[in-house]
């Protein structure tokens, strides 16, 4: 595939192909501008599929035809064309490519040069997903992708990443962009059902083995992908071998990690005081919950209280830092070593790699194993065959969900007061708390998710006339994840029977790829590409799991020992399927003016009989403009590129049978019934439309030292698909229909300067985004998250808006909260005054959960063998709310310990503090509101490697090519205004239907860890 | 060699040729885990698991399994029980501080509205079928009948007005949904009296259509007439109820069981006129939903959360020997000293294991209502009132009384229904406060759930919330 891009320069040297007698050696040398020599640029013998690469020192040696140009390449540089003629040593120098027109590009089915590129597509190599300490590639290259999203979520190892690839496009389904890896669109979405807590399946693709990832943004790079391009495409390409001499890279790595923040809660005293007050005032006041409800008197003692509802004693001499307890001192490891080399008939590459990470929060625990072997073999100068295969094991110790107590963040609810030890309790833990002792869990349950995969391709490509080549491929990706979960009698789940669960899923997701390109040069200035191909994928999930209760101890863990089975045991099925046609025209003139049309039609089986299949057109134009005469050797501007692009994409992300109206299974005691599901059929259903115009610039100033891309888009999303709501008194809850429509538009810029380019070296790389997102028609329906949250989609606002009542602080007089009404007055004006009544005050807008703007700032210093880069990141604009603050900052209302703040609560007439009155149980100022809303802006020291290369002499001396040792911190620093834990949050697990509205939301949500590690990389 | 590879490449084109063609059919998948609605109400065996189906619902969450039961009591809790649990939506309501967001409000009314509609599809899928014997289509008439008068029963007393004079009851669906546009329709809200007479035509029926025996945990004849003497009660109709009840008494071939925790820890007992039955596979027990989740606090047995704590001045009530009461051993009797999470603390042991059926209509409730009937109207239809309440109170081995008044029948109810999900009910019929405050104040009302109000169906609100 890499070298596919070459062919058009071939087709002129058509005599070539003479005796193959009369080759002779040429050897030579490659450098850089400084004379270095170059190691790994590919040598190719113009036309032929004859080459090699260079060595550690730049050198090659290789046999050709007379008269026979080299065309030397390599990632970083510009492409050159050596003429070898009579020579039998040449050298070359290669210039540094700012702008990498002659770097290969891998696009939908195909690649380009950057230069004939018309879309609006970003590309990463290998560098940026190396050795990071990271579960999955796409927490990688966060702050590095223009127009890409990246929202870990949470600090929990091998949990779900949302991406967004310009925005949201879709209200109920998916918003995750499709991923391909070598061609094959493959299984990336969570399969588990042991916890709300998404599982992510990316994770087993070991991040080393990634050659480069490359993210279709526009329409007409992403419309080949048709019914499932909305989201965008993430490409990944992984490591080939090349021709020439053997390579073995051997590396490792080791560190420890911490969390980013832990988030400050009230000691002993504090606690003491806040809630003598929070009592003492249900118990004198007449009328009050705690008298009225709960049948306390004025009689009874803050002691009593605080005995009844929390288990202990409210003097006990204890002061445990209960917020702590959830964290300890993580680990990072790595070990891979990987070959690669080959020769004129046949490249490899193999891999192994181990890596192990230790979480920061407790009980956390990600492993992966995984080998590789990437073959490909020359049949003979007509036809290649390859293979791409893959296996991984990985094993994840999970933590629960956000919202359950055995998550250890919930630990922090503790008071103070309360040990979480008590010898002489079985378990050694004290299990009389105000909540489950979370330890308990930690120290006694399992809950493991192991997954095998498989990724593997074969192809075979054929060319039976010069500039046609037929591929075929087969890719399979299969799956399997195993939940084991086991809680002990210990913990509340368990209900004091030992619970067992065994889940196992087999996700089998096969595709084929069919198909044919011809490459034709008409005279010197007509350049065109023509791509035809169909395409079938299959998708089968089975899953069987079974779940018991009563264990004879907890030595007994698996549910051969359960004395009953239990509700959650059974086996089930599913799936899907696409077939699908595609076709591509690019047409290059005079090497600069450029188009681009293509046209794919997918059916689905999710979609509606009536309905089934859909077409996606797509075109582009591009202009090099500083190729024409009047810019050419122009001195300031090196590079001036135009493009322009619309077409349609569609998503097919919903459920495989979201256009059928079904009756399911459902048991009343040992007889079976059917009942109908809440969600009804439609059998117009199909995809969702969205229509995308993009304009981009590409531009290099000053001989390239600066550099960039400037893209504006504008995606009109219609007919989407929408979980439409029902009223409940139909029965029914849900039915999917192509109904509304949303936009995004945005602006993406990134620029690369070289400020310095001596020996000593710094370059940057600056890239900002920004997106708005905006919800112009849902026929009149308002989605509504839930009954805590804020997220909302309403017409006229961004996907995921806070709406709900607006906090107005406190009352001096009385220590009421108080809400601002926002009603509408008589004459239509907006009603200010507050209120202290929460079921008064109408529902507003409070916050937006999108960033204004999102971006990167990479630095990368090097002076002889050393480099320094700093990776920062940052994110702007975006509003956070902690809805755990109803619990953990709501003045004492419950025995759940509080953040420091709540301490400026108003005590008496004349406060002033937005802390109302502590008042147990009487909800003042409890309610879901603008209370807990944050600006969630931070800006991040995301990556910062110090490496240094040993010097040649000193390496060569010990047999060894190169020696890199290098010092990495992850997540050093966070500035920030949030005062949670950490403004890069997204909890999941609270509305799993609401997942793509749910969106800034902070729910005892791990932090990040902040890692520090110490590598080394050999090569031989 | 060249030969070779010209074959490869031809068995790579005619297998993509061939997959194509077969590609379409491969769009044509079907569920593994459902069928079609076309066929699921076709014919008399398909008609009869969706009845098994409608049956099943009634151990969700949203129903009997927890919060028809829990809910009742939850929102009358003063001086009887206190909810110490974290679920913001049961707190809301021990506090009646309720949202109109608040997910159980939400959970109940659909899980209601949802069974009305699968007793409306079975009432129109028997309409189009034949049966082998016709007397069988009747009875399923019955069923589901009873089903849906039960429903708006339940649905009607928490979220409509406690006024039977109001204007806002709660809407009446009578016709099978099946389509996007049938589904679509916004309902308005049916006066008070309009439910009940829906509730009562429905009830009514059924007593016809129903076989006098019915299989465990399914509707008969009994089960009706216990159910409209129990709507009867609600009206004040006590002469109507009093009947029924007594007619229940006399032929229903029920009878109080010796120990009175037998209906709670023996499934098909004597005394169960319709019991919701659940099994260890099939319950609303799952560790974050369920009584016996929430209720339970023992280390031995099903363990639950103990959130629910029995109020001591309530467990105060019963004498010592009365096994409805404080035992000192876990299981003797009906309330006991939690030993597990959030231990000494009162518990009720009416809800004390996973797979346990659910008592919806215990004779004992029977006795109570020919008593408070018999009572108000001076009447001794069937027995004494006083008979009646000894019945009860000498089973449980509480001190018979000498007289009674209508108070001490309506404390014996009280001692005898506790934890069942009478209590709301009750003190709103018979006007008594929920602590210092009326029992029907607005916030004691549910509120229609705010997602039927933001798709303009079943307006308006109920006072109290905006």
């Amino acid at each position: 595939m890499k070298h596919k891009y070459l062919i058009p320069l071939s087709c002129g040297v058509l005599f070539a192909a003479t005796a193959a007698a009369q080759t002779r050696t040429v050897s030579g040398r490659v450098t850089d501008a400084a004379g270095t020599g170059l190691p790994g640029v590919t040598v190719l013998e113009r036309g032929t599929s004859n080459g090699t690469s260079t060595a550690t020192d730049g050198s090659f040696t290789l046999s050709v035809q007379p008269g026979a140009t080299l065309v030397l390449s390599s990632i970083g540089f510009e492409t050159q064309n050596l003429v070898v003629g009579d020579r039998t040593s040449v050298a070359a120098t290669l210039k540094t490519a700012a702008n990498e027109l002659g770097e290969a590009v891998v696009v939908g089915y195909g690649t380009q040069t950057k230069r004939e590129l018309t879309g609006a597509v970003t590309q990463l190599g290998s560098k940026d997903v190396e050795n990071v300490p990271t579960v999955s590639f796409e927490q990688a290259i966060q702050g590095r992708t223009p127009g890409v999203q990246i929202n870990q979520g949470s600090g929990k190892l091998g949990a779900g990443v949302q991406i967004r690839v310009r925005g949201s496009s879709s209200i109920s389904a998916s918003n995750q962009p499709l991923y391909v890896i070598d061609g094959i669109p493959v299984t990336s979405q969570d399969l588990g059902l042991g916890s709300s807590e998404p599982i992510n399946p990316l994770a087993d693709l070991n991040p080393n083995d990634i050659e480069n990832i490359t993210v279709l943004k526009d329409a007409a790079s992403a419309a080949i992908y048709g019914s499932r391009g909305s989201n965008g495409v993430i490409l990944v390409t992984t490591k080939k071998g090349r021709q020439g001499t053997t390579r073995v890279n051997v590396g490792a790595y080791f560190g420890t990690s911490k969390a980013t923040r832990i988030r400050k809660f009230l000691n002993a005293s504090e606690y003491r005081e806040l809630f003598t007050e929070s009592i003492n005032y249900g118990l004198t006041t007449p009328g009050s919950i705690l008298r009225e409800d709960y049948g306390f008197t004025e009689n009874d003692t803050p002691q009593d209280v605080f005995s009844y509802f929390a288990g202990s004693d409210f003097d006990a001499n204890n002061d445990t830092p209960w917020n702590e307890l959830a964290f300890r001192k993580g680990q990072v490891m790595q070990y891979d070593a990987n070959v690669s080399g080959g020769d004129a008939k046949t490249r490899f590459y193999l891999s192994a790699s181990y890596n192990d990470q230790k979480g920061i929060i407790i009980g956390n625990r990600y492993r992966r194993g995984s080998i590789r072997t990437n073959l490909d073999h020359s049949i003979s100068e007509k036809v290649k065959v390859g293979i791409n295969f893959s296996l991984t094991r990985s094993m994840n110790d999970r933590v629960a969900d956000d919202n359950a107590f055995t998550n250890p963040l919930q630990l922090n609810a503790m008071p103070p007061m309360q040990s979480p030890y008590n010898a002489a309790d079985p378990t050694g833990f004290n299990r009389s708390l105000l909540y489950e002792n979370a330890l308990v869990a930690s120290n006694r349950n399992n809950n493991q998710s192991g997954n095998y995969r498989i990724l593997s391709n074969v192809f075979l490509s054929y060319e039976p006339i010069k500039g046609l080549i037929l591929r075929s491929e087969f890719g399979g990706d299969i799956l399997n994840l195993r939940e084991e979960q086991y809680y002990s009698r210990f913990t509340n789940d368990a209900a004091g029977q030992g619970y067992g669960y065994s889940n196992q899923v087999q996700a089998v997701n096969y595709t084929t790829n069919n198909t044919a390109t011809w490459l034709k040069t008409f005279g010197t200035e007509h350049t065109l590409e023509a791509l035809g191909g169909f395409t079938f994928q299959r998708f089968d999930q089975d899953q069987t799991a079974v779940e018991g209760q009563g264990f004879p101890n907890d030595n007994f863990r698996r549910i051969a020992s359960a004395a009953r089975f239990t509700s959650g045991s059974g086996s089930s099925g599913t799936g899907y399927s696409f077939v699908s046609l595609l076709s591509r025209v690019n047409y290059t003139f005079r090497n600069r003016y450029l188009a681009s049309v293509s046209v794919r039609a997918d059916a689905s089986s999710r979609f509606g009989r009536d309905n089934r299949w859909g077409y996606f057109p797509a075109g582009s134009l591009g202009w090099v403009l500083s190729d024409e005469a009047f810019l050419q050797d122009n001195a300031v501007i090196s590079l001036i590129k135009l493009r322009a692009s619309y077409g349609v994409t569609g998503n097919a992300e919903i459920g495989n049978f979201s256009s059928r109206t079904l009756y399911a299974g459902s048991q009343y005691d040992t007889q079976p019934g059917i009942i109908p599901l809440t969600t009804l059929g439609n059998n117009e259903l199909t995809w969702e439309n969205t229509r995308q115009a993009n304009l981009g610039l590409d531009f290099g100033f000053f001989n390239d030292r600066i550099t960039g891309e400037v893209d504006v888009y504008q995606k009109n999303t219609t007919d989407l698909l929408l979980n439409q709501q029902l009223p409940l008194t139909g029965g029914y809850q849900l039915v999917t229909r192509n109904l509304g429509k949303l936009n995004n538009k945005g602006l993406e810029v990134s620029v690369n300067t070289r400020n310095i380019d001596k020996e000593f070296k710094w370059s940057t790389n600056f890239n900002i985004s920004f997106n708005r997102n905006k919800v112009t028609d849902l026929e009149g329906q308002e989605l509504v998250s839930g009954s805590r949250n804020l997220g909302r989609v309403r017409e006229g606002e961004p996907i995921g808006v806070f709406w709900g009542r607006e906090y107005a602080g406190v009352d001096p007089e009385n220590g009421d909260a108080l809400y601002y009404l926002n009603t509408s007055n008589a004459d239509g004006s907006l009603n200010r005054s507050t209120t202290n009544l929460y079921n008064s005050a109408a529902n507003v807008r409070l916050g937006n959960p999108n960033p204004k703007f999102t971006g990167g700032l990479s630095n990368t210093w090097s002076y002889k063998g050393f480099e320094l880069n700093l990776l920062t990141q940052f994110t702007y604009g975006n509003d956070l709310y902690n809805i755990a603050g109803l619990y953990q900052s709501a003045n004492g209302d419950y025995f759940d310990n509080q953040t420091v703040d709540q301490l400026k609560r108003w005590q008496k007439a004349g406060d002033i503090t937005d802390v109302p009155q502590a008042r147990l149980l009487e909800g003042n100022g409890t309610g879901a509101s603008s209370r807990w809303i944050q600006d969630g802006s931070f800006f991040r020291f995301k990556n910062l490697t110090l490496a240094y290369n040993l010097p040649k002499t000193l390496t060569s001396a010990a047999g060894m090519q190169n020696v890199r040792v290098y010092v990495t911190g992850q997540n050093l620093i966070t500035i920030t205004n949030y005062t949670g834990y950490d403004p890069e949050v997204n909890t999941s697990g609270l509305n799993g239907a609401a997942v793509n509205y749910l969106l800034g939301h902070d729910f005892y949500t791990p932090p990040l860890a902040k890692t520090w590690l110490v590598g080394i990389n050999v090569g031989f | 060699m060249k030969k070779i590879t010209l074959h490869a490449a031809l068995v790579a084109l005619l297998l993509g040729g061939g997959i194509l063609a077969s590609c379409e059919k491969q769009l044509e998948l079907e569920p593994e885990q459902q069928i079609p609605a076309e066929t699921a109400l076709s014919d008399q065996p398909s008609v009869e698991t969706a009845v098994t189906g409608a049956y099943s619902r009634l151990f969700a969450g949203g129903l009997y399994g927890n919060n028809l039961i829990l809910v009742p009591d939850l929102l009358a809790g003063s001086g009887y029980l206190s909810w110490q649990g974290t679920f913001q939506s049961f707190r809301e309501m021990a506090t009646a501080q309720i949202t109109t967001v608040n997910a159980d409000v939400l959970r109940t009314w659909q899980e209601g509205y949802r069974l009305i509609n699968i007793s409306n599809l079975v009432l129109d899928g028997v309409s189009r079928i034949t049966f082998t014997n016709n007397t069988r289509r009747t009875e399923i008439e019955g069923e589901m009948q009873l089903m849906r008068g039960l429903m708006y029963f339940e649905l009607v007393r928490l979220y409509g007005q406690p006024n039977i004079s109001s204007p806002q009851g709660i809407p009446i669906s009578l016709n099978p949904v099946t389509t996007v546009a049938e589904s679509s329709v916004r309902l308005p809200r049916a006066s008070v009296r309009e439910v009940y007479n829906q509730i009562i035509a429905d009830m009514e029926a059924a007593i016809q259509k129903l076989p006098e025996e019915a299989d465990a945990g399914r509707f008969d004849t009994y089960d009706a007439t216990a159910l409209l003497a129990r709507v009867r009660l609600q009206l004040g109709e006590y002469a109507a109820a009093r009947t029924l009840a007594n007619e229940v008494i006399s032929n229903s071939g029920a009878s109080l069981n010796a120990s009175v925790l037998t209906a709670f820890t023996t499934k098909g007992s004597p005394e169960s006129l319709l019991e919701v039955l659940q099994n260890d596979q099939n319950n609303s027990n799952n560790g974050n939903d369920g009584l016996s989740t929430f209720y339970s606090g023992k280390s031995v047995g099903y363990q639950g959360r103990a959130d629910i704590a029995v109020v001591a001045a309530f467990a105060g009530q019963y004498e010592a020997t009365d096994l409805r009461g404080r035992q000192a051993a876990i299981g003797e009797g009906l309330i006991y000293l939690g030993d597990a999470v959030r231990p000494n603390i009162l518990r009720s042991f009416k809800w004390n294991s996973q797979g346990q059926n659910i008592p919806v209509i215990r004779l004992a409730e029977m006795y109570l209502i020919r008593a408070e009937a018999n009572q108000r109207l001076g009447t001794t239809i069937g027995a004494t009132p006083l008979e009646d309440v000894n019945e009860l109170r000498q089973r449980a081995g509480a001190t018979p009384l000498a007289q009674v008044t209508l108070d001490d029948v309506l404390k014996e109810r009280e001692l005898e229904l506790a934890y069942e999900g009478f209590r709301i009910h009750d003190y709103r019929r018979t006007g008594r406060n929920v602590g210092t405050q009326p029992s029907t104040i607005p916030a004691r009302v549910l509120p229609i759930p705010q997602y039927e109000i933001n798709l303009g169906n079943s307006l308006p609100q109920n006072e109290g919330y905006n």
